[in-house]
């Protein structure tokens, strides 16, 4: 960090898309990610603009990423380096606010007067300083209790290619887990839509935590960096509000949800940065510096013996390959994994959660229970012989199956149908009350399905239901339907 | 999206399956073929010989045969299920066992005594995976049972009925209508008499035409009900075997045209996977050398 107590100021000498390089007097260059400011005007333009330092090139010159809109600028405008990195406000001042990159409020409510303001780089926690606690984390999606249970204090992807429902799961989570939880909750938007980061505000605005009367928005912070914005600012948007998280972990003491959405918006920033900054492209034209930079994200979110960081992060996948570079290099940071799958959002299924793709890494017998760890992989296997008996279906019709493939079928079939469930948030679309299964009740349907309990219940009545007695609600309504 | 080279793993061993089900579709359309000669054959003989049979019982009222009658109480009940002894053949064994599982059921709720008897490979298996016991098991017919061997068959089942061991005796068989349509039946051939009214309607107009029978009426029902019997039983087995050859030469029609379709779909998904490959690797090095050359 830097000590300067005087500001030095240079000159704009190279503009390239979104970066710029600036040449400050020698001796006096600002470290590397220093922020450093431009506030001019030229011409009736007025240009306000913090950069972050990247590299030094030399010759009292260093490059620098545009945290804001490059438009107007010029050369030989004059640079001020704040003498340290961006800071943003933290604490309980924060809550209720939506702030973007800098930590400047854009909700219009006034300004911000916090306690303390801490820089958005830091260093991960020092390992005798992490959690080693494993408590399963309760959600109330039966798919993902069983399949891919969340860990306390762990991290959650959900990964799908475009138009998945990757934000409605986790506007659901967030209706979830939220609304009953006591601590914190940071929401980072990563370069997507400004549409559905207003939705989810003015969403939280009206939802309230349990019975206490309050709204969720007063534990709450927002952080954006959205499409619009330049990639400097969706690089480092996940930053400040992991700082904010951060805060609120070592302090508080309090339990801390983080969702970000998107990650990949993150990479997919540094990309855009990367060849400006001169870095050659690596595998698929990503920046060589991808796991680096996922990494120094990923291990600040973590808990530690003082506090909890719960997040949950949606990561887009290109074209729908979980092996580009982006999506696989997040999947490793993860404790629980989920990933959506066309084809299945294609059946009508919602959430389109893959069940055989999916993983978490509690999904032990250790940490769940040998009975809930023994019927996931049962209806796995189930799934899974469903899956290889497909090609087989395809040409030759199921009734060319010997009786106990038979069987699987009719089962896995039933059990596909039964992942789906009424979001919360999809009630006013739906018209189709949320359901909140607990997970002793997860369990028991999917094993009674499993043992054929349910086998005479039609396919159709499994849609959509909560324990599986609804389904036999629905099945009978159906029946009466069709008199 | 999958890689390249599975996905045309994948399509190899699709067009191979595809060859099979089209070779399959080739024989059983010649084998059908030839057992609906055979068939049709019989059906004029078993049309005949109904018609007499139901002329013998209309003309003389004063005859009676232990086949022909209703017995009372019936307490033992035999059923014979035709199925077949090779699969791939789309949904006809399927058919079969649904018709005869519910019969099944039916008969136990009200003769107390029941035998199942099968006929074909999947059948025997199909009705031990439902919990049906099955007493005699057949694999011999193929798509031409031989009346010798079915004849075998059917003069045990005489000799239990006039025993009366048996009571009545049902077929489930697949009843071929037409080369598009064949439907699982449940038939009782034993008593005789349950035949007449719904297969002998052809014989009911003219049944006032007078016979004289030589030297009696008894002695010629003695010989033609039984062979009746046969016949009936015999042209079952006919027309579960020409069934079988149709419902093959469908199932297998479909399969090799799901198959192209697959194949057509693999094709395409394989293409674009192996264009976006190489797209992404000529990105790669140009944009290796622009950054060199910087």
């Amino acid at each position: 960090m830097s000590t300067a107590t005087d500001n030095f100021v240079g000159h704009v000498t190279q503009v390239i898309g979104s970066t710029f390089d600036v040449e400050f007097p020698s001796g006096h260059l600002p470290p590397i990610y220093n922020a450093i400011r431009i506030d001019s005007e030229h011409k009736g333009i007025t240009i306000r603009l913090v950069g972050e330092v990247q590299q030094h090139l030399g010759g009292g010159r260093v490059r620098a990423i545009a945290l804001g809109s490059t438009e107007g600028m010029m050369r030989g405008m004059e640079v001020v380096d704040t003498g340290k990195p961006v800071t943003v406000p933290v604490g309980k001042a924060t809550l209720g606010r939506v702030f973007n990159v800098l930590g400047e409020p854009i909700d219009k409510r006034g300004d911000v007067v916090a306690d303390d303001y801490w820089p958005i780089h830091r260093q991960a926690p020092p390992i005798n300083e992490l959690s080693t606690n494993t408590e399963v984390f309760e959600t109330g999606i039966k798919v993902v209790d069983l399949l891919t249970p969340f860990v306390r204090g762990g991290k959650a992807g959900l990964f799908g290619g475009a138009g998945l429902g990757k934000t409605v799961i986790l506007t659901e989570l967030i209706a979830r887990i939220a609304s009953s939880h006591g601590g914190y909750s940071v929401f980072a938007g990563v370069g997507e839509r400004t549409r559905e980061g207003t939705d989810l505000w003015l969403e939280m605005q009206e939802t309230e935590i349990g019975e206490t009367g309050r709204k969720v928005i007063e534990q709450t912070c927002m952080v954006f960096g959205q499409m619009n914005e330049p990639p400097g600012s969706r690089l480092r948007v996940a930053l400040s509000a992991l700082t904010m998280a951060e805060y609120f972990r070592d302090t508080t003491g309090a339990d801390t949800l983080l969702f970000i959405d998107n990650i990949f918006r993150f990479s997919q920033a540094g990309s855009e940065v990367s060849a400006l900054l001169g870095r050659m492209p690596s595998a698929v034209g990503y920046q060589p510096t991808l796991a680096t930079e996922m990494g120094a994200l990923q291990e600040r979110i973590t808990s530690t013996n003082k506090g909890a960081i719960t997040s949950v992060q949606a990561v887009y996948v290109p074209a729908d390959d979980p092996t580009d570079p982006a999506p696989a290099t997040a999947f490793g940071q993860l404790d629980a994994f989920i990933y959506l799958e066309r084809s299945i959002s294609e059946k009508g299924i919602y959430p389109a959660i893959d069940p055989l793709a999916s993983n978490s890494r509690i999904l032990d017998p250790q940490h769940v229970g040998a009975r809930h760890y023994a019927i996931a992989r049962r209806v796995q296997t189930i799934l899974q012989r469903y899956r290889e008996l497909q090609d087989i279906i395809a040409i030759l019709g199921v009734d060319e199956l010997s009786e106990g493939d038979k069987q699987i079928v009719h089962r896995a079939r039933r059990i596909e149908r039964f992942m789906s469930q009424p979001f919360l948030v999809a009630q006013v679309f739906t018209g189709k009350a949320g359901e909140i299964t607990p997970l002793a009740e997860t369990i028991r349907s999917f094993e009674e399905i499993c043992d054929g309990k349910w086998d005479h219940l039609p396919e159709q009545a499994f849609m959509y239901v909560g324990v599986v007695e609804q389904a036999e609600a629905q099945a009978k309504k159906m029946a009466e339907g069709k008199r | 999206m999958a890689n390249a080279r599975a996905l045309d793993k994948r399509r190899k061993s699709i067009r191979n399956i595809r060859k099979i089900t089209r070779t399959m579709e080739l024989i059983a359309t010649a084998r059908y073929k030839k057992a609906m000669d055979r068939a049709a054959a019989v059906t004029a003989y078993t049309e005949q010989i109904t018609k007499v049979v139901s002329r013998l019982v209309a003309a003389g009222t004063e005859v009676r045969h232990p086949l022909l009658e209703t017995r009372d109480n019936p307490s033992t009940a035999r059923v014979l299920c035709l199925a077949s002894n090779r699969g791939l053949c789309g949904g006809y064994n399927a058919g079969v066992l649904r018709t005869i599982v519910p019969h099944v059921e039916q008969l136990r709720g009200a003769i107390p005594n029941l035998v199942v008897d099968v006929s074909g490979k999947r059948g025997i298996n199909g009705l031990k995976y439902r919990g049906i016991e099955t007493t005699q098991q057949w694999t011999q017919f193929e798509d031409q049972p031989p009346y010798a061997e079915v004849e075998k068959i059917a003069a045990e089942y005489l000799r239990q009925y006039a025993l009366g061991e048996i009571d009545r005796l049902d077929v489930v068989y697949t009843k071929f209508i037409s080369t598009s349509r064949q439907r699982a039946v449940v038939e009782t051939l034993l008593p005789l008499g349950s035949l007449e009214s719904s297969d002998a309607q052809g014989a009911t107009p003219d049944s006032g035409s007078e016979f004289e029978f030589l030297p009696s009426a008894e002695s010629i029902l003695e010989e033609i009900i039984p062979t009746s019997f046969k016949v009936k039983l015999f042209k079952c087995f006919l027309d579960a075997a020409v069934s079988e050859q149709v419902a093959r030469m469908i199932a297998m029609k479909g399969a090799t045209e799901s198959a192209g379709d697959m194949i057509k779909q693999l094709s395409m998904t394989y293409n674009r996977a192996r264009q976006s490959q190489i797209t992404g690797e000529i990105m790669e090095i140009i944009g290796g050398v622009e950054a060199l050359a910087k």
